[in-house]
């Protein structure tokens, strides 16, 4: 450990950590824009300048390593003055279209100009122009002239996605991130810069002016993409924020999806398939009870499925790998015992998908089947167990490999076509419950509940001591 | 503001005709590079495929990136950091004309102005016949002997409009 002084404040520091990681340890702010925890260290942007006692300029404090007994000033007036003409200079070609640009709110660039410089650039020549909307990707937008060229996106996609796929073309102020022109950035990690970008430049075409980011906040959830489990935010309209002419489907909608911060699972990174993790809830959603393809209602429903369990000879239970630990434990105790548990893969990948990398993807494309094998283990579906009822728990395309077997499905999306269970109960997806999943490594991560359930569906989790009884 | 797009998207993509045919002049001089140093041949090979190609393009770049085995972006950077690499097509002589501090001080800007009438093109610009092609560069590092220009591979230095004209002149 080594001891500092940053602003007459005594801060320890690891060996090799720099000054403004100690400082950002201790809560003291210095601003940074090229700084990222998880990247090598550039130094291009210099509004982190410190002053260093017994030093004659001022230091980069991202590039400064913490030395026993340094003292560093991080709001005298010199630093002050000089973090002003750097905002100054930052802000130089910027378009301060902050007004029709969707990082407004939580842009860097804004909050440092507010706080430390709100001083215009002077200059006698016209800003330069720039392209903006340009299409980095069918995902991404760029706006060039709001990039400050602090190299974070080209950085991560050198030394995280490894894709390298971004440069810096040109020079001084003409320079400007970009791609190949006959190749598509089709990095599976690329929306992640949009998260990084400390400016407008980089926007989510999906969630391009749907909201301003000050109606929205973020819950705590995870992705069920895959068998990591990382833990995302699911952004949401403020309660009060809720207006009646947005409408309902605006109200309750997910606007966007970011990576959580989450040092045992998955970092600050997620792949681009978490960013869609709101789209894939956005399936046709199972709404009502249906029985034998009819609308019922709830009572009826459930008067159905006992009796269905108690006629039941021979009965068996195909368990959902994004059940949660709660709901698998609720099944264990209302009806492990009474039926044979078989457990599957409700998603396998699709074509196209990465099946697996070094990174975050994993090949099972479930979240909790590590929680699911551990309760019930891992044998599959046996069709000539010669079972007349099954409980099919979670997502499945063809009711057909069951075999003649009455078929109750608790799903929280439409049915196979043109097929229809014998009973089918609709239950809450990730957003609309709480809960746990076990992710391949055997580490536990929670959800929170996003959204309120739609009147007529249930929780997995409160249904079976009901079909039990 | 689709224009702008198409402005900046000069890099155009023409298949990499020709390129093969450079393979060998590439591992004569591979063979003077150590192995790990791959990415050093970036510059010398740029150079290379413009001797002989006239201009480069993205898929000259992209190409040099795949016999080199580094990032394609890495060479696309190098490319369009040096205002000696060309990325359109060339007139016959290239001049540059030197717009930094000497030169500027002491009538470059009124030199370039000069040329821009006598050869009616603006800068960036090459002329109909394809004879020409104007470029403002920066620092020739000629400043002691400033205004300077550089025609093709030759210095020109303490320009005046008359030498200017001479220097035309004697141009095949
Ligand atoms: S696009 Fe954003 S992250 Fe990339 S260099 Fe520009 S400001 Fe930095
Ligand atoms: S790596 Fe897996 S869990 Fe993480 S965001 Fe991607 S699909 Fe979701
Ligand atoms: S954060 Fe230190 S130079 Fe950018
Ligand atoms: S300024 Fe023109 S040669 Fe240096």
């Amino acid at each position: 450990m080594i001891e500092l002084t940053i602003d007459n404040m005594t801060v320890q520091a690891h060996e090799g950590e720099t000054v403004l990681q100690a400082a950002l340890k201790h809560g003291i702010e210095i601003p940074h824009f090229c700084y990222h925890p998880c990247l090598s260290i550039a130094g291009n942007c210099r509004v982190c300048l410190v002053k260093v006692d017994g030093r004659p300029k001022l230091m980069p404090s991202c590039n400064l390593e913490a030395t026993p007994g340094m003292r560093i000033e991080t709001v005298s007036e010199e630093v002050l003055a000089a973090r002003a003409a750097v905002m100054q200079f930052i802000i130089l070609n910027h378009p301060g279209d902050c007004g029709i640009c969707d990082k407004a709110g939580e842009c860097r660039v804004q909050d440092y100009h507010v706080r430390y410089g709100e001083i215009d650039p002077v200059s006698i020549e016209p800003k330069h122009r720039k392209p903006k909307l340009y299409d980095l990707s069918p995902r991404i937008s760029l706006d060039n002239e709001r990039c400050i060229l602090c190299s974070r996106c080209v950085r991560f996609t050198r030394e995280v996605s490894g894709s390298h796929m971004l440069g810096i073309v040109e020079r001084g102020c003409h320079s400007r991130v970009a791609r190949l022109e006959g190749k598509v950035f089709d990095d599976p990690y690329s929306d992640n810069i949009i998260s990084i970008c400390p400016t407008g430049a980089l926007l989510s075409r999906d969630f391009l002016y749907k909201s301003r980011v000050w109606y929205l906040e973020p819950v705590r959830s995870v992705c069920t993409g895959c068998a990591r489990c990382c833990s995302v935010n699911v952004w949401r309209r403020r309660k009060r924020w809720h207006v009646r002419s947005l409408g309902a489907e605006k109200n309750a909608a997910a606007y966007r999806i970011t990576p959580g911060e989450n040092p045992e699972i998955n970092g600050h990174w997620i792949c681009n398939k978490g960013f869609d993790l709101h789209k894939a809830m956005g399936r046709p959603r199972a709404l009502a009870p249906l029985i034998a393809g009819r609308s019922a209602s709830v009572e009826e429903a459930l008067q159905e499925g006992m009796k269905m369990l108690s006629e039941a000879v021979n009965p068996a239970a195909l368990i959902s790998a994004h059940a949660s630990n709660e709901e698998l434990e609720a099944f264990r105790i209302a009806l492990g015992s009474r039926m044979r548990v078989y457990t599957r893969e409700d998603h396998s990948p699709q074509p196209g998908e990465v099946l697996e990398d070094d990174l975050l993807i994993r090949a099972d494309k479930n979240p909790n089947s590590r929680g699911v094998r551990e309760l019930f283990g891992d044998r599959p579906y046996d069709a000539t167990a010669g079972h007349d009822l099954v409980l099919v728990w979670g997502d499945l395309d063809d009711y057909a490999p069951l075999g003649k077997a009455r078929i109750l499905h608790l799903t929280s999306f439409v049915p196979p076509q043109g097929q229809s269970a014998d009973l089918l109960i609709p239950i809450s997806t990730v957003f609309e419950r709480s809960g746990t999943f076990t992710n391949f490594e055997g580490k536990a991560n929670r959800f929170d509940q996003v959204f309120d359930k739609p009147k007529l569906v249930q929780h997995a989790g409160e249904l079976f001591g009901g079909l039990a009884a | 503001m689709s224009c702008l797009k198409e402005k900046f998207d000069r890099l155009t993509t023409n298949g990499p005709e020709g390129m093969s045919a450079l393979v060998d002049k590439f591992s004569e001089l591979r063979g003077g590079y150590p192995e790990e140093m791959a990415s050093s041949l970036v510059l010398p090979l740029l150079q290379l495929t413009q001797e002989a190609k006239g201009h480069l393009t993205e898929s000259d770049a992209v190409f040099i990136a795949d016999y080199l085995g580094v990032p394609a972006m890495q060479v696309v950077e190098a490319l369009s950091w040096y205002t000696m690499l060309y990325r359109e097509p060339v007139g016959r002589h290239v001049i540059k004309v030197c717009r930094n501090i000497s030169c500027s001080l002491t009538g470059g800007g009124r030199l370039m102005g000069y040329l821009e009438r006598r050869l009616g093109v603006r800068q960036g610009g090459t002329t109909a016949d394809g004879r020409f092609t104007l470029l403002a560069v920066e620092c020739l590092a000629s400043c002691g002997t400033a205004p300077a220009m550089q025609v093709n591979d030759t210095y020109h230095e303490r320009l005046t409009e008359a030498r200017i004209d001479q220097i035309l002149k004697e141009l095949p």
